[in-house]
């Protein structure tokens, strides 16, 4: 009372203001969000470590990919916010960060990744949790028991790569081969696609090195390599490793007499090894800028994500783009943002165009059924971001299994891994 | 199945010595520092990271790749010196897990600079089209740059050991691994020792990461690797000694080398093995001082 004495009747009407005030102000949000309708997405990106530079081409599209979105008006008139999160390529730090979107940002909605065990892990979380998952990256989760309801694959499975690479390096170069691969699930599930496409073409498996994640010596693996004489050599691997290994087969003469075939490469891998990424080697890509010279989507997004961020999508970024379309597109048509078992079915068999030709998620798997890309080095005529030009586009038609095959891992689980 | 050659046999063993060597390096620069200061530098892969940039800017201004080599030892050099000075010079004499604490700091700090400065992408390092191509030595294939690598380590360290066996400075250096009260008693400077010292040991991984960036292009992540690598040679070599380093270096890179040809998938921690085997039996390391194990 006697505190209340002090202040006086205007330092009470003072106070009495400026609680009514502090009311309003946190009052008026509320009924502002109450009129806008929103709804979450979280996405999870590697943006740091060795992978940042295709995490970030993730994040990038998907910001692209929102704007647009929401440019015109959001989905079934809901605003979109998105959130992302960096899962330093770490499972269990992936998980955590999973778990913050759904339950602590109460996100409606999931996706990212660039590793494919991640995805896993993400695709069993999303099961759980029921919250639909787009996934950025190429992964098995589509397999066997690993499908479920609430999860959906952008970029081709493993084995397509491999399958699509080999189809044309049998095809186009020889039938003896040597491959190195990265001693991890991704790099056996691209050994195990090279193997069955040889018994299908008559090629002939010299032989294999398993070589650990972040090996940077590869000249001590070259040696089995050039004593097996093949017509070329498989290199299952990506991002620094590959950059060491194509470097160190450069430095040995190996790019000059032999073809190497990368089964997943990057632009960014081309524009650091210069040189080296020359005539001699070809990479897969499930998308490479230069597609822009025939598809009118294709030069859409290129123009605008360069424009934007100043230099082409990596093949992450724009499937970070379709899968985040895809999942807008399912909710329109489901015409619900809270039903996400009726959104996941609406997803099933949507069909689309939108950065390649005609494209469909396919029903009994939610596998985005698309095209791969081969591309041939310029080496030392490279220039800028012309780094590589377009040898072949596989049809995805011909480098997926059907869904009774996928859903038995046939018939890769057949196929036995060399030691 | 092919047979293995006896060429491809020597072809690893050669490539194994060229791997050894850039291990040699790391170390050498690790033992100088440990024995000079008993500072465990956590971020020497780090410093050998910076000496891969350093040639990568070199060698974009100047165009010559040896004048981008020892500018990378110079660079880094100092810039290892201004780090002692300003911030493990204030820790000497408090907990020795300060410094431990600092340098691990740096390790993570230094990295996302160079991500700021430089971008994410790597940076290519290309060597002299006189030092590519591959010579014949009978049936066995030797590429030059390696061979180049192998005389390089040579002559750094016959210039090192000249230094520290012959120069004044370089006798006061070995004093002070010894006794730096002593010498510090005599009159000399220890302070400024400790600091140069310092510079040395970093300038030898810059050389290291500048020698292997063309293998493997400058990426800001590369120096972690390097590190551990650097600590199990230093171990198995023996803390402090720099005979310990050279044998490490090149042992440790034989046995990555044959198990790349043997095993691929444990090359990686093959020297792990060999480590722990060595201290099994020689806790103090090959050549390492009873009572610095």
């Amino acid at each position: 009372m006697q505190h209340f004495k002090g202040l006086g009747r205007i330092g009470l009407a003072m106070l009495l203001v400026g609680l009514i005030s502090a009311g309003l102000l946190t009052a008026m949000p509320t009924q502002a969000s109450a009129q806008q309708k929103t709804i979450k997405y979280g996405t999870m990106h590697p943006l740091t470590g060795a992978y940042a530079v295709l995490g970030r081409d993730q994040m990038r599209a998907t910001e692209m990919a929102v704007e647009e979105w929401n440019a015109k008006g959001g989905v079934l008139g809901h605003k979109i916010i998105w959130v992302h999160r960096d899962d330093e390529l770490k499972g269990n730090v992936a998980i955590r960060r999973a778990k913050e979107l759904v339950e602590e940002e109460k996100c409606d909605f999931i996706g990212g990744t660039l590793s494919g065990s991640i995805s896993l892990a993400m695709n069993e979380f999303a099961c759980k949790t029921k919250t639909p998952y787009v996934a950025y990256c190429m992964s098995d989760m589509v397999l066997g028991s690993d499908q479920c309801e609430y999860g959906a694959a952008f970029m081709v499975v493993p084995y397509a790569a491999s399958l699509a690479v080999a189809q044309y390096a049998f095809k186009n170069v020889g039938k003896k081969w040597f491959a190195i691969t990265a001693d991890y699930r991704w790099g056996h599930s691209l050994l195990e696609g090279w193997l069955w496409q040889s018994q299908q073409m008559g090629g002939q498996f010299l032989g294999n090195v398993y070589v650990p994640l972040g090996t940077t010596d590869f000249s001590t693996y070259y040696a089995k390599v050039l004593a097996a004489k093949p017509d070329f050599i498989v290199m299952n691997n990506l991002g620094a490793d590959q950059t060491a290994a194509i470097k160190q087969a450069s430095e040995l003469g190996l790019t000059k007499n032999i073809k190497i075939f990368c089964t997943k490469t990057a632009q960014h891998t081309i524009k650091e090894l210069g040189p080296a990424y020359n005539e001699n080697v070809i990479g897969g890509m499930s998308f490479y800028y230069k597609l822009r010279d025939k598809y009118p989507g294709a030069k859409k997004f290129v123009d605008k994500f360069m424009k934007k961020y100043g230099a082409p999508p990596e093949q992450d970024g724009e499937c970070g783009y379709v899968a985040t379309n895809i999942l807008f597109m399912a909710i329109e048509k489901a015409g619900t943002v809270s039903d996400k078992k009726k959104i996941m079915e609406a997803m099933q068999d949507i069909k689309y165009q939108l950065t390649k030709g005609p494209e469909y998620l396919r029903g009994c798997d939610r596998q985005r059924v698309q095209s791969y890309v081969l591309v041939k080095g310029k080496g030392a005529k490279a220039k800028g971001w012309d780094l590589a030009d377009i040898v072949a586009e596989i049809p995805g038609d011909k480098i997926i299994m059907s869904c009774e095959d996928n859903a038995k891992k046939l018939p890769f689980i057949n196929i036995k891994l060399p030691k | 199945m092919f047979e293995i050659p006896w060429n491809v046999i020597a072809m690893q063993f050669f490539f194994g010595i060229a791997l050894g060597c850039i291990f040699v390096l790391l170390s050498s620069g690790m033992s100088i520092i440990f024995g000079l200061l008993d500072v465990v530098n956590f971020a020497h892969g780090t410093f050998a990271m910076l000496g891969a940039y350093a040639v990568f800017v070199v060698i974009s201004l100047s165009g010559s790749f040896v004048v981008g080599l020892v500018s990378a030892v110079v660079i880094v050099g100092i810039i290892g010196m201004i780090v002692e000075f300003l911030f493990l010079k204030p820790l000497y004499g408090k907990d020795p897990l300060l410094p431990l604490l600092l340098t691990f700091g740096l390790s993570v700090a230094i990295p996302d600079l160079i991500k700021i400065i430089f971008g994410l992408i790597g940076k290519p390092v290309n060597y002299p089209e006189a030092l590519s191509g591959t010579l014949m030595l009978g049936s066995v294939i030797i590429p030059g740059y390696r061979l180049f690598i192998i005389l390089f380590t040579l002559v750094a360290l016959i210039s090192l050991w000249l230094f520290l066996k012959r120069s004044d400075l370089g006798m006061i250096i070995r004093a002070s691994t010894r006794d730096s009260l002593m010498v510090q008693t005599l009159g000399i400077n220890v302070s400024r020792i400790w600091t140069f010292g310092f510079g040395l040991g970093v300038g030898l991984a810059a050389l290291a990461g500048a020698i292997a960036a063309p293998m493997m292009s400058a990426t800001p992540d590369m120096g972690v690797d390097m590190t551990m690598t650097a600590f199990v040679v230093t171990v198995v070599g023996g803390l402090g000694s720099l005979g310990g380093a050279i044998v490490g270096g090149l042992l440790i890179g034989l046995v990555v080398a044959f198990t790349a040809f043997v095993a691929g998938e444990y090359s990686s921690v093959s020297m792990y093995f060999c480590m722990a085997l060595i201290l099994l039996v020689r806790p103090r390391g090959l050549f390492g001082e009873q009572g610095r194990e």
